[in-house]
């Protein structure tokens, strides 16, 4: 059985009057066991690839994603449903070969091989109904944990726009889904939304030859994900208003469109499923004012798997006129204040950057430069270096790069979210 | 002469017995320090203390919520203490208790208002007689620095270390004379103060020593056979106050206030100084110096032995203060010692409650010639 534990890092103490309490919540998760074989239910995996005409251009895409579909079958744990779908104008069964899922056996991941050796690309990018594919298959599954993996080289077209919006609205709470882009014909916004969406991941893979390593990883993390799905379950007081529950690490994600009301005090978030692995929310309640001296509760943060409270954090709030105590802020928080911001400065930067506003662009980078430098997020600074030359890192001042590889570019943007840990040490 | 249980010291070199007074051990002649008498006392001190107790679980002011529906807004307490309506936390019986351990000894401790916490801790004994030769009431307060946390747990450790050891010391022989009895109390208030501070210590330890240890105050005061022994370390105070006639601090202040009424202020300028409730002496991991200072005084008269934090001092710090809060108190109604020492934590906390406030009182009636 999986266990979790909870650990909460604040200022609980407010100033007269003050009503914002922040908190960094660290959760963690022991034990998770191996997906579909711990009481979750039975696992059920879908992989989707991209067979649109461009695939071929150059020829190594193609072949590098039918070996990166195969090394994937590899790592699937005999017994776990699955399908390899191929996407195109629409979505096509390659296996099994009539529409629904396979159980995993050295067998059926040999026949499903053959079939990818035989996958060929034409036609259009209709992302959408390859989502709706996935939903289906994974309906019709006596499964609870589903994953998919989707792999595309392009941007969406052959199909309405909405398409993909109406497919995620049918697919949100079905499956979770880790969205990889090959080469840079793609559009990061599209595979964010998707990722966003289905609490996934989305990565770009500039070179078609990584395409096997990533997706066998992706497997082993679904596969080593022995918790379906948890949840966040926040209680907040009456009169009080939670301004946003967002994920800190390792990735910055914002859960407060999640929300869902479950009482007049509380709301839970979805965040997927669980490995043993250790993951950092930001908390940040208004609750009404207190007189000095009292004490409140500002939020309960509770993990919550098959209705079950499995660790507790109590977020709190204690009004003091001593501002030795109430000036001080946490270096959690702090840090993980900074590291959204760094995300956000540079998804902005980029986007003032592609619509041709290059002094916007360049100050928001410079910007990102120094949170980056400052917070001593090295994945980051090596990221942005691709795209701007640093002037004076302090001041955050920089200079576009006269030509900037477009894969750099986005893989700054995809992966703009991660995040370093914050240093516990006192 | 020879003592048994928790007052027995050993040569800290050889382990022999070492009879009190004596400056070096008799067996193997190591010269005993003053901190090594000590030292060996409050091992043996610990040694005799049971299992250690949780300071925020059990006895007097523990830090479980009183029963009952939430005190703001009516609703329900969760199983962690704070209303499932509003959040407030629940009154912790910490918050405000009260001890009565003869109808001669009583006191209250109280978080005040403006604290969100109650750091101060007391710990009050008492024979049930105060007018028998054999008499001893045993007060003990401690205050907890806000600015450390979890300094409530130090101060409850404290208080609870030292009234043991007080309780458990052997009284001077009847006839020994006032200068040895002083010796002998004040020897044991040392062995009581360095206990403390040991368990202080401790709740550091217990911690992971965090990089501001707990720490707090510290006072200590014996009645007994007509006399009033006190130690202490900080600016937590004891006073003697007659029925009739002068009142008179006892303790002084190990603080910043002091130093600067020994540099010519008034204490009406130096109590204003906002540097004035700066400690100089506490007990805890990170004190300098958590040696106590002594004062010993004979009681012919009636009068109240008062030992209190700054949460009451700090509104009536002269001796003549607090003696018309008694007065007052009384001709209210007020009788007996707790009643008197709630009626002065209410008075304070009607001046604004700013900070924790305890105070505990010994009755002592006029020697009968």
């Amino acid at each position: 059985m999986a266990e979790f534990t909870a650990e909460v890092f604040q200022n609980e103490y407010l100033s007269d009057g003050a009503t914002d309490v922040h908190a960094v919540v660290s959760i963690t998760c022991s034990g998770a066991g191996v997906a579909g074989q711990t009481g979750s239910g039975e696992a059920a995996e879908v992989i989707i690839i991209d067979t649109s005409g461009s695939m071929d251009m150059p020829p190594n895409k193609i072949a590098s994603a039918r070996r990166a579909a195969k090394a994937a079958l590899n790592e699937l744990i005999d017994g776990t449903w699955f399908a390899v779908v191929s996407g195109h104008s629409l979505a096509q069964m390659v296996y099994p070969t009539h529409p629904g899922l396979a159980r995993s056996s050295e067998v059926t991941r040999g026949e499903a091989g053959a079939a990818i050796d035989r996958l060929r690309s034409g036609g259009a990018t209709a992302i959408g109904s390859w989502i709706d594919a996935a939903t289906e298959l994974f309906q019709q599954a006596p499964s609870s944990q589903r994953h998919a993996i989707l792999l595309t080289d392009g941007k969406i077209e052959g199909e309405a726009s909405g398409a993909l919006d109406e497919a995620l609205q049918r697919a949100r709470g079905v499956f979770q889904c880790d969205c990889r882009g090959v080469g840079d014909g793609w559009v990061v916004s599209e595979l964010r939304k998707i990722a966003d969406t289905l609490l996934g991941t989305v990565d770009i893979i500039a070179s078609p030859e990584d395409l096997e390593a990533d997706f066998e990883s992706m497997i082993r993390t679904s596969m080593s994900r022995g918790v379906a799905d948890a949840r966040l379950r926040v209680w907040a007081p009456q009169g009080s208003q939670v301004m946003f529950v967002r994920q800190v690490a390792p990735t910055v994600e914002d859960l407060t469109p999640r929300a869902v009301q479950i009482s007049p005090l509380v709301v839970e978030f979805p965040t997927g499923g669980w490995s043993d692995e250790s993951r950092d929310y930001h908390v940040a309640v208004r609750v009404p004012a207190a007189p000095v001296g009292n004490e409140r509760l500002a939020a309960r943060v509770e993990t919550v798997v098959n209705d079950q409270v499995l660790a507790k954090a109590l977020v709190k709030a204690i009004w003091s006129i001593d501002t030795d105590l109430t000036t001080r802020i946490d270096p959690a928080v702090a840090h993980y204040t900074g590291q959204a911001q760094l995300a956000d400065v540079i998804q902005r930067g980029l986007a003032a950057k592609s619509a041709g506003d290059d002094r916007t662009a360049t100050v928001l980078l410079g910007e990102a430069a120094k949170l980056a430098h400052d917070s001593g997020n090295e994945s980051t600074t090596r990221l942005l270096a691709k795209v701007v030359d640093v002037v004076d890192v302090d001041a955050g001042t920089v200079r576009l790069k006269a030509k900037i590889d477009k894969s750099d570019e986005m893989a700054l943007d995809t992966r703009s979210t991660k995040t370093t840990r914050v240093n516990r040490q006192p | 002469m020879s003592s048994t249980g928790v007052g027995d010291v050993a040569c800290p070199q050889c382990g022999a017995a070492i009879a009190s007074g004596d400056t070096f051990c008799e067996a193997c002649g190591t010269a005993l320090v003053a901190d090594a008498v000590a030292a060996a006392a409050v091992a043996a001190v610990l040694a005799a203390a049971a299992a250690p107790v949780d300071p925020d679980r059990a006895g007097a002011g523990a830090n479980v919520s009183v029963p009952g529906p939430c005190v703001v807004c009516g609703g329900v307490i969760d199983d962690d203490g704070f209303c499932g309506t509003c959040g407030q936390k629940a009154r912790t019986e910490r918050d405000h208790w009260i001890e009565s351990p003869a109808v001669w000894v009583g006191g209250v401790c109280d978080k005040g208002i403006v604290h969100s916490g109650n750091e101060d801790a007391m710990a009050l004994a008492a024979t049930p007689f105060g007018d028998r030769t054999d008499a001893r009431a045993v007060l003990v307060v401690c205050d907890g620095v806000t600015s450390a946390p979890h300094s409530d747990r130090a101060s409850i450790a404290a208080v609870r270390a030292a009234c043991a050891a007080l309780v458990a010391a052997p009284p001077p022989a009847a006839d020994d004379p006032f200068p040895a009895q002083l010796d002998h109390w004040q020897r044991h208030l040392g062995v009581a103060c360095a206990a403390a501070n040991v368990e202080a210590v401790a709740v550091a330890r217990v911690l992971g020593d965090p990089p501001e240890p707990p720490s707090c105050t510290f006072v200590a005061a014996i009645v007994a056979q007509h006399l009033v022994s006190v130690a202490w370390c900080g600016d937590s105070r004891a006073y003697w106050i007659p029925d009739a006639g002068e009142g008179e601090e006892l303790s002084t202040d190990h603080s910043i206030g002091t130093e600067l009424m020994r540099a010519g202020a008034t204490r009406e300028i130096a109590e204003a100084d906002p540097a004035s409730h700066t400690i100089t002496r506490w007990l805890g991991a990170d004190s300098v110096d958590p040696t106590p200072e002594y004062v010993t005084r004979r009681l012919d008269d009636a009068g109240w032995v008062v030992v209190c934090s700054d949460g009451m001092w700090n509104y009536a710090s002269t001796p003549q203060a607090l003696g018309a809060l008694l007065t007052e108190a009384g001709a209210d109604g007020a009788t007996g010692p707790t009643a008197l020492a709630e009626s002065l934590a209410a008075w304070a906390n009607d001046q604004g409650g700013h900070d924790n406030i305890t105070v505990a009182l010994a009755r002592h009636e006029r020697q009968v010639p």
